[in-house]
């Protein structure tokens, strides 16, 4: 877990040793090893099998989900909510309350996460704070959102060999990445993930939210396959590092 | 859900409280269109019992504070006893709960929130309402590893017992408690449940608690779980010590 320093520096992990056991079932080289590059696997119903588990390759996103992009286009007053909570070195952040992340710092992290699918709904279990996602596949519609809640109300659907996940039903406490680019209500995520052979995926992120950006915006982010490894038990516990954390 | 936020305010504090309906898709109906929840279990393409869907738990509810609420006490050794007293007098102060770290395989099981089973021929993911917790339980046919690092929710192996689902788990942390009165668990705790759908709308889960190093004997319980159709989980996410100054202990 040579990622260890990244969820050091966000929150206070419980347990920090990995389990090893070897996955069953996956493809390998002649020498035992991953076959990260053979085919992606397909479901008996002939979609694509995203299921297993995952990471972000790096956490650059997870910082500033517009790395290596043009600047998010913020309004004035989004721009000015983002411009004091990264000069406040990310103090605020939900993590610190043990709240955890949203949609898209969850996808961007250097945790892992594993992807559960079945035909009616994917989970997605995330190592960071024990927490979990549902993603409805049955075909239902986005609901008309009642409870913001900081993971939103997700709907999926397959365009060719692309998962399409919306999301809405998001809260405005939730950041977006942990520099601090606005959340709203209004906020609607697109994920398009696209998985070319077995051990790599490829994300998408769309960001579409009137209330915070003049347009649509988005982000690629790399997702890797993790072979052999487990998903341990990281809850957070309150407060622990909150002393911790600098700010002004 | 409005019978089981009492139980959640009193031990978290929940963020959001409304619920949603969705008719669950594909599950039997009777002719007006309810669920029915006599129908026969379902089954897995490979002949399993199939455990998938929303479940709560419905019989006694204070099964959730005491394990042992309507059986003779749990065979404790003196210093388990001496320890479950001291919880018990403190008003369950001190319980994980209050420090958002939720609970672990009993008190989740006890609990009368909903929970999600998600079954695939290799793993069982269990989604928990309260927390939004999860936990996974292992079908692929290893065994229990040593205990290399105590975790709240343990880690956990499952089989096939006829139509029972029996999962095992060990690697349990002794910072955990079995129920919100406190009877003990430690780092050589082993707890088994027995699933067994007996029709779709209902499952019967037993408990049995296994310890030599705090009972003088296994000890468990009987749960039922009601299929709680129509209805979706909620984010109930735990904030810190928001809740915790509420608490009265001693």
């Amino acid at each position: 877990m040579k990622i260890a320093a990244i969820i050091a520096a966000t929150l206070v992990p419980l347990s920090a040793q990995w389990l090893h056991y070897p996955t069953p079932g996956i493809p390998r080289t002649a020498d035992g090893k991953a076959n990260l590059s053979a085919p992606a696997p397909k479901t008996a119903e002939g979609k694509p099998d995203l299921s297993g588990i995952w990471r972000a390759t790096e956490d650059k996103y997870f910082r500033d989900l517009t790395f290596g992009g043009p600047p998010a286009p913020m309004l004035p007053w989004a721009e000015k909510l983002f411009k004091e909570r990264k000069e406040n070195l990310e103090k605020g952040h939900p993590s610190e309350r043990c709240l955890g992340h949203g949609v898209t710092d969850y996808d961007t992290l250097g945790t892992l996460r594993r992807i559960v699918q079945t035909p009616t709904m994917i989970a997605f279990l995330f190592e960071g704070y024990n927490h979990y996602r549902q993603i409805f596949m049955d075909g239902r519609p986005l609901p008309k959102p009642t409870q913001p809640s900081y993971m939103g109300y997700s709907i999926g659907r397959w365009e060719g060999e692309a998962l399409v996940v919306e999301t809405n039903g998001l809260n405005n406490e939730g950041w977006l990445d942990m520099d601090g680019h606005p959340q709203t209500e209004s906020t609607h995520i697109t994920e398009r993930f696209r998985r070319p052979d077995f051990g790599h995926m490829e994300l998408e992120l769309i960001i579409d939210d009137p209330a915070a950006y003049t347009k649509t915006w988005s982000a690629k982010v790399p997702i890797v396959y993790v072979p052999d490894e487990e998903v341990i038990e990281d809850i957070c516990e309150n407060e622990k590092d909150f002393v911790h954390l600098v700010g002004k | 859900m409005k019978c089981f936020i009492l139980a959640a305010v009193a031990i978290s504090a929940p963020l959001s409280a409304q619920w949603l309906h969705y008719p669950t898709p594909g599950i039997p109906r009777t002719a007006d269109g309810k669920p029915n929840l006599t129908a026969p279990a379902p089954k897995t393409p490979d002949g399993k019992p199939d455990l998938s869907g929303i479940w709560t738990r419905t019989n006694n509810p204070n099964y959730f504070f005491n394990l042992t609420a309507d059986a003779d006490e749990a065979p404790m050794l003196p210093s388990a006893a001496a320890l479950y007293k001291q919880r018990l007098a403190a008003l369950q102060k001190g319980h994980p709960s209050e420090r958002c770290v939720g609970h672990g395989p009993t008190d989740y099981a006890t609990l009368g929130q909903p929970r999600r089973i998600i079954q695939m021929p290799q793993m069982i993911a269990i989604l928990y309402e309260s927390y939004n917790h999860f936990r996974q339980i292992f079908l692929d046919g290893r065994p229990l590893p040593p205990v290399t690092q105590p975790a709240y929710m343990g880690y956990s192996v499952g089989h096939w017992d006829g139509d029972t689902l029996v999962v095992e788990t060990t690697g349990l942390d002794d910072r955990g408690w079995l129920d919100m009165n406190g009877h003990p668990q430690t780092e050589t705790t082993k707890i088994t449940e027995r699933y067994r759908r007996r029709d779709f709308g209902h499952m019967d889960l037993q408990l049995i608690i296994e310890d030599p190093n705090a009972y003088s004997k296994p000890w468990g319980v009987n749960l039922a779980l009601d299929y709680f159709a129509d209805e979706d989980m909620i984010e109930m996410m735990c904030e810190n010590e928001k809740d915790f100054g509420h608490m009265v202990g001693k």
